[in-house]
């Protein structure tokens, strides 16, 4: 009798799954034509030619550097929209990333500064990456626990939990792990050479974590699809009552996906700081916990198609600095673009 | 007198907050959540902080925030209620379009000068000691939205039309069986709440900092939503903690001015924690308390 109702509620998701697929593809195709007609109104709005300003965005995207950068920014994409997706596959909203992204890094330079002269690099990294991913499950994990136990919203409990960890970094870098030889706004002291992650080329800026990205993205693919795990998160997600009904332990899977999602977002964390800042400093979140949020739902919460959302947003967002450049316009105008191109896709009729 | 520095800063620095928790508590008493309220206090900050610098008068401007924080509040209801989109996922989309739209149209006016809202101590009230520094020596829109929360909870509490309010956040069936449409009431709600997040964020820009930079609000829109929580659906309790808000962020800059060397950031993150150890305390009692509509947004359900 258990069986069949675990059945039922597999059965069911997959089904509506088939559907969105279809009209899925049509989405991304409408999202991607309407969104920059509709910021191109925008832009002209504000005296700037469009057509010359798509013209230089796809100019900038085919320039090796820039086409680096999105590379390496698209890795972190990957790894914060995987923490929103994992929870969201069992029903759980992780509004966390940027907070589980910032105690992340963190984590990874605190044990990073306090080893990265004494032992090889290659130690070094596994245990930044290690601390890193405790930290950030530990923060999301607090939102979940108190889910659980208090029952205390997961959306605004992890929303808050953002603001703290930020308070935390600037706490730290404005005083005991402020770098006395530092000029002007204060940071940590900058890692050490052999604990950075390894970059692809030298002189390129392509770093290692691309690849650390695309393992966790075939890692939670098949977790998801392969494994007993998977299987129960979806019932759960699908619907928590049957799932209860049939003897599954509701509480301890929501927990496991909200530390799995929250150790993701804290490598991502991790291939940020040893990656591509190598200390903190105010301003180093840049909001990737919020882009890595609205990627997952591009995406409907689909591994794979996370990985291409997240790099469509990361391609978008470093438009952003050319954009900047080219046209005058601010960096974050390409918010616009980005919105719309998630309206779009958000507004499908249930 | 710190601690009536500390008041007065509190009033001051919350009031901005307080119009962004009160335009919440409505919208989520008719069942929306909107996490776009930072959005719609970035562009109703912008807004009026261009208009007041077009036209010299910082009402103007305020008119011009609330209609603009009230328009990005009409996507939110759109993609809502019209769209069925996912409320969480759509209001940080809105937040990222007004983010996007306010740096867009907003680089103009960074560093040009206002005349903005002076003080106006109202008197005899403003020489009772301790009181009159704390809560009558401000700015006008300070003193509306003194009026304002207890004219939303009367509105939601002890009238015709906050019955119907509260309805289609509780029981949207029921409603539309006496003949109101559940999704205009939501809309109504949700843009009005998109207006008072705006006049927030023209607090912000025209009484309180003078001046208009990129995403000025810096998550005040995301407390004010906390807030919301914080204060159990309820208006006169959403004052108490938006003042608390505002008292911490005096906090630190009435220390330092005295010379003592706290660690700022402690304190900035004090509010956050407040709310999150108030969550924990009030726990169940604060879910049960939330509108029907909206807890079955926060339950586990499916997220396709």
């Amino acid at each position: 009798m258990t069986d069949t109702a675990v059945a039922t509620t597999d059965v069911r998701p997959e089904t509506v799954d088939n559907r969105q697929k279809n009209t899925g593809w049509l989405r991304w195709v409408v999202g991607i034509a309407a969104a920059p007609a509709i910021f191109g109104a925008f832009a002209a709005a504000k005296g700037v030619n469009p057509l010359a300003m798509y013209a230089d965005l796809l100019a900038s995207l085919a320039d090796p550097a820039q086409a680096q950068t999105v590379v390496v920014r698209a890795a972190i994409l990957i790894l914060a929209a995987l923490a929103v997706a994992v929870p969201a596959r069992a029903g759980l909203l992780n509004v966390g990333g940027e907070g589980q992204i910032v105690i992340g890094a963190v984590a990874a330079a605190g044990v990073g500064l306090v080893a990265d002269q004494r032992l090889p690099g290659g130690l070094v990294l596994a245990l930044m990456a290690l601390a890193a991913m405790a930290a950030g499950a530990a923060w999301a994990g607090l939102a979940a626990g108190l889910r659980l136990t208090v029952k205390v919203n997961e959306a605004i409990s992890t929303l808050l939990l953002n603001f703290i960890a930020i308070d935390i970094m600037l706490g730290l870098i404005y005083d005991p792990w402020k770098d006395a030889s530092g000029f002007g706004q204060p940071s940590s002291r900058p890692l050490a050479d052999t604990a950075r992650l390894p970059l692809f080329t030298t002189g390129g800026t392509v770093n290692a974590g691309i690849v650390l990205a695309l393992l966790a993205l075939g890692g939670v693919w098949w977790a998801l699809r392969y494994t007993e795990w998977g299987f129960r998160l979806r019932v759960v997600g699908g619907n928590p009552e049957a799932a209860r009904r049939a003897g599954l332990r509701v509480g301890p899977l929501l927990l496991s996906a909200m530390l799995v999602g929250g150790a993701l977002a804290g490598l991502a964390g991790l291939v940020h700081f040893a990656g591509t800042e190598f200390k903190l400093r105010p301003g180093m979140t840049t909001g990737f916990g919020y882009v890595g949020f609205l990627a997952s739902w591009l995406a409907m919460h689909r591994p794979l198609r996370v990985g291409l959302a997240a790099l469509l947003l990361a391609a978008i967002a470093m438009g952003g600095d050319s954009l900047q450049i080219d046209s005058g316009l601010p960096a974050a105008s390409l918010n616009v673009l980005m919105a719309v191109v998630l309206l779009v896709m958000l507004g499908r009729k249930r | 007198m710190i601690f009536v520095d500390v008041l007065a800063g509190g009033v001051r620095g919350g009031t901005a907050i307080l119009y962004a928790a009160l335009g919440e508590t409505l919208a989520e008493r008719a069942g929306v959540i909107n996490l776009g309220t930072e959005g719609s206090m970035l562009t109703g900050a912008l807004a009026a902080y261009a208009v007041t610098a077009e036209t010299g008068n910082p009402w103007a401007g305020v008119l011009a925030g609330a209609l603009a924080g009230g328009l990005l509040a009409a996507v939110h209801a759109f993609m809502v209620l019209s769209r069925g989109a996912n409320q969480l996922a759509t209001g940080l989309v809105v937040l990222f379009l007004g983010a996007g739209l306010t740096a867009m149209f907003g680089a103009a006016y960074v560093g040009q000068a206002i005349s903005p809202f002076q003080p106006y101590p109202i008197p005899v009230l403003a020489d009772i000691p301790w009181l009159g520094p704390v809560l009558f020596d401000h700015d006008p829109l300070v003193y509306v939205s003194y009026l304002l929360a207890p004219a939303l909870w009367w509105l939601l509490f002890r009238s015709r039309w906050g019955i119907v309010v509260r309805a289609a956040g509780e029981r949207p069936e029921v409603l539309s069986t006496y003949g109101h449409s559940p999704v205009l009431v939501r809309y109504l709600a949700v843009v009005g709440g998109g207006l008072l997040a705006g006049i927030g964020g023209a607090h912000l820009s025209t009484a309180y900092a003078n001046a208009w930079f990129e995403n000025m609000t810096a998550g005040r829109g995301f407390i004010a939503v906390a807030l919301v929580i914080f204060a159990a659906w309820h208006p006169l309790r959403a004052v108490g903690g938006a003042y608390l808000f505002g008292a911490a962020l005096a906090l630190s800059p009435a220390l330092q001015a005295r010379g003592y060397g706290f660690n700022q950031f402690v304190l900035d993150a004090l509010p956050y924690l407040v709310t999150i150890a108030a969550l924990i305390v009030l726990g169940r009692r604060r879910v049960n308390s939330a509108p029907e509509g909206l807890s079955r947004v926060f339950d586990l359900t499916p997220t396709r």
